[in-house]
């Protein structure tokens, strides 16, 4: 995408693409943007000292240890598996069943009920936590862990259905239809013969799901109290205070994390589509 | 349809519910009354808050789209199989924490931080330029976080359109600037606008960044609701600003669901 006077760096590839070097170096100034805060924060996690020193001065693992040793970091941390586990679980049954009775059902209104079912992804999350923070004080169940995993089932769900029908619409009816003429049941067709089939999907879905609980900040800011606490909450209210160095060791912990289940993810849907040739 | 009832009754009882409660207390007073309605339009903070909230919006998706556009197309000349390496560039960042990108746009933009510090090696001690507490800061946090949202649907619509056309434009003689503007760039518009009015929805609830990267005077609508619940308990208010808020959104949803609804959920053909 150069002027015409750079003829010699620009051509056109057989595909029709035009490539040239302007293209490439803005590219690859975005991707540097992109990668920038992981090459902040994994350096600075293996600093020494409590105070902000760029470049880090001595090489150590000072910072993982005041995050493991600290009570309080490991209280929230344990907080936020717990949440996620269960969110991942429950945003695995709800998206599922969702996902087979909106690609294999037929019934009224289901264009409606499909645009019900995931509206949760474009409502502002602000606006579900402010919701859910009215709801669960009125009920008298404020701060509960159960509050955060519902919370996290309603945003997790939507991202599960959309993944499962996606993979659903892969899956030949027939299998399904052939296991009903031999007298499977609909439920003993869809554990024996659909799941297995959405193996990959199922996969990715609970990778996502978990990760999208543990990570989320918002819902958790506005649900939890000091006892019921997640890792992102305690986090969010400690940049607020203070920038402590700890938080850098945390924060390349859960870049690696994002790291893992992003490959993961990427891999588990390449086995799924062997033939994709784009 | 039976499948669909567990999720239907869980979002009925979860998300509905609450939905209509907040509508519900929007008009608590003493009975029914548009007082809080009053109060905002009538404040000089609240509308003020508002615009900010549409500026920066406006303004993040515009920045994203053209950080984006570069990414899209340097990734759809690429060969599937680097293409699917490369798009890890946006995966990760995708997948990482907002909190984590946040804390790390802090330490790289603040006073004392990396940016800064490298600055004043360069040009001595008296330089550094106040990149953190302001628009700008806000501005780069947004940016990085919607880029992916922006880079993915622009993507889809640039591998789904006919090489032939452009071979086409080509033998016929028009050069790649022609090319582009009047071949590729307009069928990519269903990409353009579909990231775009995603990007503005998905920034108009935002509340993490203007909160850590911001100053007083980038506050958005999202912190408002959380000054209300947190702050001053004021439940009516909080969610006369959360019905705006979705009022706002809403009108942006309908015009995303008008653009082809699929191009949205196209990243995972591409990551494959």
């Amino acid at each position: 995408m150069t002027g015409k006077g750079a003829k010699s760096a620009a051509t056109v590839e057989r595909s029709g693409w035009h490539s040239s070097n302007a293209n490439t170096i803005a590219a690859w100034a975005v991707f540097l943007f992109l990668i920038l805060p992981s090459l902040v924060v994994i350096p600075m996690s293996f600093g020494d000292s409590d105070e902000f020193v760029f470049p880090p001065q001595g090489l150590s693992t000072y910072l993982y240890e005041k995050y493991f040793f600290d009570d309080a970091w490991m209280e929230t941390t344990r907080q936020s598996i717990v949440v996620a586990v269960l969110s991942t679980l429950t945003c695995l049954f709800f998206g599922v069943t969702a996902a087979y009775g909106l690609v294999r059902g037929t019934f009224p209104g289901k264009r409606l009920v499909t645009l019900f079912l995931l509206t949760p992804m474009f409502v502002p999350v602000i606006v579900i936590a402010l919701g859910l923070y009215m709801y669960f004080a009125t009920l008298g169940l404020s701060g509960t862990t159960f509050s955060i995993v519902v919370g996290h089932t309603l945003h997790g769900t939507p991202f599960v259905i959309v993944l499962c029908m996606a993979a659903l619409r892969h899956v030949d009816p027939n299998l399904e239809a052939a296991a009903r003429v031999m007298g499977a049941g609909r439920i003993h067709t869809l554990i024996k013969v659909t799941l297995p089939l959405l193996k990959p999907a199922l996969v990715a879905s609970a990778l996502f799901a978990f990760l999208i609980s543990f990570d989320e900040v918002v819902i958790a800011w506005f649900l939890t109290t000091i006892d019921t606490q997640t890792l992102p909450v305690k986090m969010y209210s400690s940049i607020q205070w203070e920038v402590s160095p700890v938080l850098a060791a945390v924060s390349t912990l859960l870049t690696f994390l994002a790291f893992v289940i992003c490959v993961a993810g990427v891999l588990v849907q390449k086995e799924d589509t062997p033939e994709t040739t784009q | 349809m039976a499948f669909v009832v567990p999720f239907l009754a869980f979002s009925a009882a979860v998300f509905l519910l609450p939905l209509l409660m907040i509508v519900g207390y929007s008009f608590s007073g003493e009975g029914f009354t548009f007082g809080h309605y009053e109060e905002f339009f009538a404040s000089t903070l609240y509308p003020r808050v508002l615009w900010t909230t549409i500026e920066v919006s406006l303004a993040t998706a515009a920045l994203t789209l053209l950080l984006a556009y570069p990414v899209a197309y340097y990734l759809a000349r690429q060969p599937p199989r680097r293409r699917a390496l490369m798009a890890l560039f946006l995966l990760l960042p995708f997948y990482t924490s907002i909190l984590v990108k946040s804390f790390a746009f802090m330490v790289f933009l603040g006073y004392q931080g990396v940016a800064n510090t490298t600055i004043r090696l360069a040009f001595g001690p008296e330089a550094g330029l106040e990149m953190m507490f302001n628009r700008f800061g806000v501005y780069v946090g947004l940016t990085h976080n919607y880029l992916p949202y922006m880079v993915f649907p622009i993507l889809v619509s640039l591998l789904a359109q006919n090489p032939v056309l452009r071979r086409a434009a080509e033998i016929m003689g028009a050069g790649p600037w022609r090319i582009f503007w009047r071949i590729t760039f307009p069928l990519s518009m269903p990409g353009i606008l579909a990231g775009v009015l995603l990007t503005v929805i998905l920034t108009l609830g935002q509340f993490i960044t203007p909160a850590l990267l911001g100053g007083r005077k980038d506050l958005m609508i999202a912190n408002l609701v959380d000054f209300h619940i947190k702050e001053s308990l004021d439940w009516g208010m909080a969610s006369t600003i959360a019905v705006i808020l979705m009022l706002i959104a809403s009108t942006f949803m309908v015009l995303l669901a008008r653009v082809r609804g699929g191009q949205v959920f196209g990243q995972e053909r591409i990551a494959a």
